[in-house]
């Protein structure tokens, strides 16, 4: 018996050959180093790169650089064709791939080529702050190439309803954006770059661009396949790529002003990025889910549907779950909430100053929101590494929804989105990700003592299980990685002292 | 394959799987290492701490961790992209635990996890990730090779099951279901089980309420729960058990061809209505063991009350008004007191019966109610019902029936069209094809770990088993809240047993007894604490509201409550009423009347 060590799912063998694969990645990374390589010519780090081969000029930095974003990009070919992911899986792979090579390439291997020091302190990260950006734009903009340039078995098809329910999910969201964060005099400010428009200007600005966002989330989404808990989280990312694409790149160029892509720059496009992850990522995934979800209930014909066990006894059941499972969870964060003595200010809201009033309101509100994460992540979890991993996204989440938006906005100071704001929570960033890990590994536990439903009882059933399971898996690890890489780093990147 | 097999058997063990991670992670951090080593990088430990030496030794020992942990959490991954991914995340966790809080604690400063200290470790992330990442890349690569190999594929792979032990569970009630559910339980922690459960019926039946089914208060289907959802890994058969073939280990049931193989057969046949080879009570009296029991009881009153309405004979009037339940335990008293209840909330739709025409009475050979509970709650339940109208004959002993009457010992006859017979019962006849030691009344004799005393292979809960408690020297009585707690004792047993591990002693102090005696009334004793009245009412309802099985429904049993407390009880005849016991009478004795405007023909 061959027993396949780490996977359950064996990759599906190439279906091109490695070598044509290869081929295609490559001239996919040379798509993508063109649009990297451009920025880089702008903000003049061209110079860096040609350092590799003792050179200085952008020219030579430039083809350097080319070769260099074939070579990865051909890696990037080669792990679609062994994946296979489906299109919208594709970009946030590209996203992820882009991320590591930040670390891998422009941290660690490019100053050790060069010679230099490795430049693994904040200050030096900052530095490079530009280089993540760009890494981010190039896993994109390969992973969209390398989507049009493959021949896919299903072909990528346009889904009118879906983009329909986009289209109303994404001017929906900018709706609540521009009522939650906006100011009241100039309305929602997508950029930097736009922070001194009208208020009529800002407003359209951020309808159109709900209204790209949502649209391309339906043509990406056609089908609220792995549920809205899961959905919510791939929004996250989806959020934070828009923020990448529009608040530091498109926004700025269309007004004229230079790519913002360094961490002095970005600090003061921080102010849109709760917004952009919050609404035109969260909400946009969520409304269009609900959409999607609520279309099939009422005029589908999906059998899936009748065979399910009902709302009122998976909902029941999960309610109960999180509540235990949001009680762990925020039996654990309250050591690190009295460690920097933030109970008093939960205690606020209520009126009260104690401590003790303030452990009661947050294992209050802990069980409310693992109500929640039962009822959006019920049968998503199906080892405790995806358990872990869907916990702690939605930890992030509600780092972003808690004391950064809510708790000032219920203690009468409006949403907090400032780097100050996100510094001074960088504890509660630490105890949100540790309470989604106690919520996700309990919930699980939960789950597991009932009816693991990822536990085949018949030959019957065990396709249909594996098929989930690797629906559901995709790239569901990149997005948990992504969620906390940005959410730990960018508070370090922009929120430091200026190098 | 057996089910849990199909599900369990896709990727490594736990502890196949963190032996790759570890040494994945070993030598992703021993690279790390060296590349700082080499570049002269001070910083960027995975546990920093004060003490150098220490701190590379804390590297190594946490890079192994790391690793070992991606291999454990994601070895059901989706290939090295995944298990890359998963090692991001396993590092940037690792960070937060090792150098934001581990390294604080062991330097005797206390994490803060301010902004600041993250800074300040932000060399020890970089080193988290690419250990984490590497690791995960190396245990995607790495993993199949290892899995070839022979020789290592023994200690890291899964090992190839064996055949699991089979456990058949006879019977559907509490004891069964509770063992097959803790079985379940053990399944799902590794134990090698494949249990299959053998019922009549495809449903748990809650017999606290039977009796407010027959009281028309509570729908049939609303107290019962399907084995098929409260047991969802248990394989179900549903019919009777026509043989059994300990020699062999084999079940023969009804309708199916081939017979069920076990290794340990679990039997929980409950009991059956005794009728003490008393003339006519087997065909002219009712009993309440089941759904379709208390349905035909409810049917059966109801109709009674049809007939009377239109009924000219006094004398077959009284007969049919006439409602006798023999037995003064729990369910003869629950029964006599939600049959009153049905008829008086009933009779204003029969205009044409005088509530004084209305008897109930119940017959009990002792001379107390309520043998179970306390003299002074007994006496309460006692009086209270008395008062309500409904008698009682205590130190009274059935001698027979009739399709008219119930005949007493001593020779009185109590005309009557409906009895229940809740005075006795015996242990499954089933139990009878069973080559083990039972005792007199046909019960399985099991020790205390709820083994047969002749066949180590068969185990016995419920009603059907003599099961001795050490605690008292006798033995345990058959009630419901006992053979649940056997279930989950013998479900624990009997993986022992298939584990190689010794059985334990089932121990069980009752926590209390509740009866309801209709009328929003009730006793209760509960751990010495006496309650009576609507206190104890309510008392019943929230306790055995707990413990029906499902949230579906509790709120399906709360709602049928809710109605009953607004609207009138329903007398609708579904279906008719089981007609052996209500002969027609022989011939009309008079003409149909016209209806006097006073409402009596």
């Amino acid at each position: 018996m061959t027993t396949h060590l780490p996977t359950a799912t064996t990759p599906a063998p190439p279906r091109g050959g490695s070598g044509r694969a290869l081929a295609t990645g490559a001239l996919a990374g040379v798509v993508g180093g063109l649009a990297f390589g451009a920025a880089m010519l702008q903000l003049g780090l061209l110079p860096s790169i040609a350092l590799l081969i003792r050179a200085e000029s952008d020219a030579v930095g430039f083809a350097v650089h080319l070769l260099v974003a074939a070579f990865i990009g051909a890696g990037f070919g080669l792990l679609v064709d062994r994946h296979r992911p489906a299109a919208d899986e594709t970009l946030y792979w590209g996203m992820i791939y882009g991320a590591t090579w930040w670390l891998l390439g422009a941290m660690t291997l490019l100053p050790l080529l060069s010679g230099q020091p490795l430049g693994w302190d904040a200050a030096s990260a900052r530095e490079l702050f530009p280089a993540l950006v760009g890494h981010l734009i190039y896993g994109l903009v390969t992973a969209g190439a390398l989507l049009l340039a493959h021949d896919r078995e299903e072909p990528i098809a346009i889904d009118r309803a879906s983009l329909l329910r986009g289209a109303v999910a994404g001017l929906a969201a900018a709706a609540l954006l521009g009522a939650v964060g906006g100011d009241a005099g100039s309305g929602p400010a997508l950029s930097a770059s736009m922070a001194d428009r009208a208020a009529a200007t800002n407003w359209g600005a951020a309808l159109t661009l709900g209204l790209v966002a949502g649209l391309g989330y339906g043509a990406l989404h056609p089908r609220a396949r792995t549920g809205a808990g899961p959905g919510l989280i791939r929004g996250l990312v989806y959020g934070f790529a828009w923020w990448i694409v529009a608040a530091l790149t498109f926004i700025p160029l269309l007004a004229g002003d230079e790519l913002p892509w360094t961490a002095d720059d970005a600090r003061e496009g921080f102010a849109s990025l709760p917004g952009y992850i919050l609404f035109v990522g969260a909400a946009v995934a969520l409304i269009h889910h609900w959409l999607t979800a609520t279309g099939r209930a009422l005029f589908g014909d999906d059998l899936s549907i009748v065979a399910d066990e009902g709302l009122g006894t998976r909902g029941l059941r999960a309610s109960g779950q999180g509540v235990i499972a949001g009680l762990v969870g925020g039996g654990l964060f309250t050591v690190v909430m009295a460690r920097i003595g933030f109970l008093s200010t939960v205690a606020d809201l209520v009126g009260g100053e104690s401590v003790a009033i303030g452990v009661v309101v947050h294992l209050l509100i802990s069980s409310v929101i693992g109500v929640v994460y039962g009822l959006l992540f019920v049968r998503r979890s199906h080892d405790a590494g995806s358990a872990i991993g869907w916990g702690v996204a939605y930890g992030v989440l509600w780092w972003l929804l808690g004391p950064l938006t809510l708790l000032p906005t219920l203690l009468g100071d409006g949403p907090q989105w400032t780097v100050a704001a996100a510094t001074d929570a960088y504890p509660a960033l630490i105890g949100h990700i540790a309470y989604g890990a106690a919520l996700g590994a309990v919930f699980f536990r939960l789950e597991r003592r009932r009816d693991p439903w990822w536990i085949s009882r018949s030959e019957a059933e065990a396709a249909r299980v594996e098929r989930a399971s690797r629906q559901l898996l995709s790239s569901a690890p990149g997005l948990w990685a992504l969620t906390i890489l940005i959410a730990v780093t960018i508070p370090i990147l922009l929120g430091g002292p200026t190098p | 394959m057996t089910g849990i097999e199909v599900g369990e058997a896709r990727g490594a063990t736990a502890l196949g799987a963190a032996a790759v991670g570890a040494v994945s992670g070993g030598v992703a951090g021993g690279l790390l290492a060296v590349l700082r080593a080499i570049d002269g990088l001070g910083d960027g430990a995975l546990l920093p701490v004060a003490n150098r030496p220490l701190e590379s030794v804390l590297h190594l020992v946490a890079a192994v961790g790391l690793g070992a942990a991606v291999g454990v959490l994601f070895r059901n991954g989706g290939g090295g992209a995944a298990s890359t991914s998963g090692g991001l995340l396993a590092g940037l966790l690792w960070w937060m635990l090792g150098p934001l809080t581990l390294s604080p604690l062991l330097d005797g400063r206390g994490p803060t996890w301010s902004l600041a200290d993250a800074s300040a470790v932000f060399p020890s992330l970089v080193t988290a990730l690419l250990v984490g990442g590497l690791g995960g890349a190396l245990f995607a690569a790495v993993g199949p090779q290892v899995g070839r190999l022979p020789w290592l594929s023994r200690l890291v792979a899964p090992a190839v099951r064996s055949e699991p032990s089979r456990v058949v569970v006879l019977g559907g009630g509490f004891g069964g279901v509770a063992t097959a559910q803790r079985l379940e339980r053990r399944m799902l922690a590794g134990a090698d089980l494949a249990v299959s459960l053998v019922s009549p019926s495809n449903s748990l039946l809650f017999t606290p309420m039977l009796a407010e089914v027959a009281g028309s208060a509570l729908q049939p289907h609303h107290i019962s729960a399907p084995i098929r959802a409260t047991c969802p890994r248990t394989r179900f058969y549903r019919g009777e058990v026509t043989g059994i073939d300990v020699d062999r280990r084999l079940v023969h049931i009804e309708g199916t061809s081939a017979p069920l193989p076990y290794d340990h057969l679990v039997v929980a046949l409950g009991s059956v209505p005794n009728y003490r080879d008393l003339p006519g009570l087997a065909e002219h009296s009712f009993t309440l063991k089941s759904l379709p029991d208390a349905v035909a009881i409810r049917n059966h009153v109801i109709a009674m009350l049809e007939r009377a309405d239109a009924e000219t004979d006094a004398t077959e009037r009284r007969r049919q008004l006439t409602f006798v339940v023999a037995g003064g335990g729990f369910a003869g008293t629950e029964t006599i007191a939600e049959l009153f209840d049905l008829v008086h909330n009933a009779r204003r739709y029969y205009p044409h019966i005088d509530p004084a025409e209305l008897r109930f009475v119940l017959v009990h050979s002792g001379d107390r109610l309520l043998p179970e509970i306390g003299p002074e709650l007994a006496d309460f339940a006692l009086q209270r019902l008395r008062r309500r109208g409904i008698e009682f004959l205590l130190g009274t002993r059935v001698g027979g029936a009739s399709a008219e009457a119930m005949h007493l010992a001593d020779g009185e006859r109590i005309p009557t069209r409906t009895l229940v017979w809740t005075a006795g019962n015996q242990p499954h006849p089933a139990l009878g094809r069973l080559p083990a030691e039972r005792n007199r009344a046909g019960a399985l004799v099991v020790d205390e770990t709820l083994r047969s005393t002749t066949h180590p292979e068969v185990w016995a809960v419920g009603d059907c088993a003599q099961i001795p408690d050490p605690l008292t020297g006798g033995l345990h009585p058959p009630t419901a809240q006992h053979a649940l707690r056997e279930g989950k004792t013998l479900g624990d047993n009997i993986a022992a047993a298939v584990g190689g591990r010794p059985p334990k002693p089932f121990r069980f102090t009752p926590i209390g007894i509740l009866v309801a005696l209709g009328h929003r009334t009730a006793v209760a004793e509960i751990r010495g604490l006496r309650f009576s009245g609507l206190a104890a009412w309510v008392l019943w309802r929230g306790v055995y509201l707990s413990k029906l099985p499902g949230l579906e429904k509790k709120l399906r049993v709360l709602i049928d409550w809710t109605i009953d407390l607004l609207f009138p009880r329903d007398i609708v005849l579904a279906a008719d009423p089981d007609e052996r016991r209500i002969p027609e009478p022989a011939a009309p004795t008079a003409p149909m009347p016209p209806i006097a405007p006073g409402g009596r023909p």
